[in-house]
């Protein structure tokens, strides 16, 4: 009970269960810190989603995950409470990431998806020094700032480097409201303080009550556990110059 | 029996995703290091560890060996590997400088579970 309703380039999002229309998507793909892949993987649980289909690529390493003894794709789309929710536990490479875009944007569009909601990592050099990390945005359209409720501060010059960049720049291009969060976390660690510092931002604009402490309650298994996700996510960032981010700004714009 | 050289034994990059030794008990952690102009900056993330418990040791002038007990006894159980057998009492990591430090000079912090060495380079 699987159709394929979304082929980009060799980019397959087969659909399991059933997706709702209008929904917000929020994107936690293996980045900088994890933020974005832990915050996403807490709202699931929180939430209590239901996995409604998954991505597949033969550009995608050849392997599966057991969850709960049944062998799933690493790549899920997960729904429920008016959310499409979309994780990837395994790390997603170069190659893959432009046929991502264009296949994540054309499906979200065919779901009259309302808001495309990315969340990922800043990097900052004194990180264990900042109590409370700051969130920023970078948006698809200048129109969506309100959105926020001074949730995050706007993301005005710079370079996005990886999925989230060309996500952005294809949700502008097609006019799908898209804004990415990024929340000031370590590089190469997983940092599930920053993940929170995230939901707490996505509580705020979407109006949810994702419970953030048992999260941060979790914080010291959830570094080790994803801690060699972590390092392959670090090898796959170092090939791509995800370092170009913490670039100064072009100089025209 | 040939006696492995130090060359050999040190790790000159990152851990690798199998950095669990269950033999020795021990966790491989993730690190960084920064070289800067004057000094080189070790950071090693060191969840479930107290401050007291770690130690740093200079065996060679061109290697760093971190080594901290963690609070509490880990099992691959623990993280969700319920098919794998084994468990953890500590970290280990042996990291190769790349250019000369004072080792006598060297400083440490330690917040978050993050450990952060600051060590002078030599001129």
């Amino acid at each position: 009970m699987s159709a394929n309703l979304s082929a980009n380039d060799g980019l397959k999002i087969i659909e399991t269960g059933s997706i709702p229309k209008g929904a917000v998507v929020i994107n936690g793909l293996p980045d900088v810190g994890l933020v974005g892949l832990l915050a996403a993987s807490h709202i699931i649980s929180d939430l209590k989603l239901r996995e409604v289909g998954a991505i597949e690529s033969e550009l995608l390493p050849p392997m599966i995950v057991l969850h709960g003894g049944e062998p799933k794709a690493p790549f899920r789309i997960f729904s429920g409470d008016g959310l499409v929710v979309v994780i990837s536990e395994t790390v997603i490479p170069g190659s893959l990431i432009r046929p991502l875009a264009n296949g994540l944007v054309d499906w979200a569009r065919a779901k009259n998806a309302r808001l495309m909601l990315s969340l990922g990592g800043m990097a900052v050099a004194n990180r264990q020094d900042i109590d409370v990390p700051k969130v920023f945005a970078a948006l698809s359209a200048k129109g969506l700032e309100p959105q926020l409720h001074g949730a995050a501060e706007i993301l005005e010059e710079g370079y996005i480097v990886g999925a989230y960049g060309l996500l952005l720049r294809k949700c502008a291009q097609t006019g799908l409201p898209a804004i990415t969060l990024l929340t000031q976390s370590h590089y190469n660690y997983p940092d599930p303080e920053a993940a929170g510092a995230a939901l707490t931002a996505v509580n705020r604009i979407l109006d949810l009550k994702v419970d953030v402490s048992e999260l941060l309650k979790r914080g010291e298994e959830i570094r080790l556990r994803s801690k060699d996700m972590m390092h392959r996510t670090h090898e796959e960032m170092n090939k791509m110059n995800k370092s170009h981010e913490y670039d100064l700004p072009p100089l025209y714009g | 029996m040939k006696v492995m050289s130090t060359e050999s034994r040190v790790n000159t990059s990152p851990p690798h995703g199998s950095g669990w030794n269950a033999a020795a008990s021990a966790i491989q952690p993730l690190y960084n290091l920064f070289v800067a102009a004057e000094e080189v900056v070790l950071t090693v993330d060191l969840p479930y560890v107290n401050q007291k418990s770690v130690k740093l040791k200079l065996p060679t002038k061109d290697s760093i060996e971190v080594y901290a007990e963690t609070t509490k006894r880990i099992t691959f159980h623990d993280l969700g590997a319920k098919h794998r057998h084994g468990e953890f009492t500590s970290y280990h990591a042996m990291i190769r400088m790349p250019v000369p430090v004072d080792e006598k000079r060297a400083t440490k912090k330690f917040k978050r579970g993050l450990l952060e060495v600051h060590l002078p380079r030599t001129k």
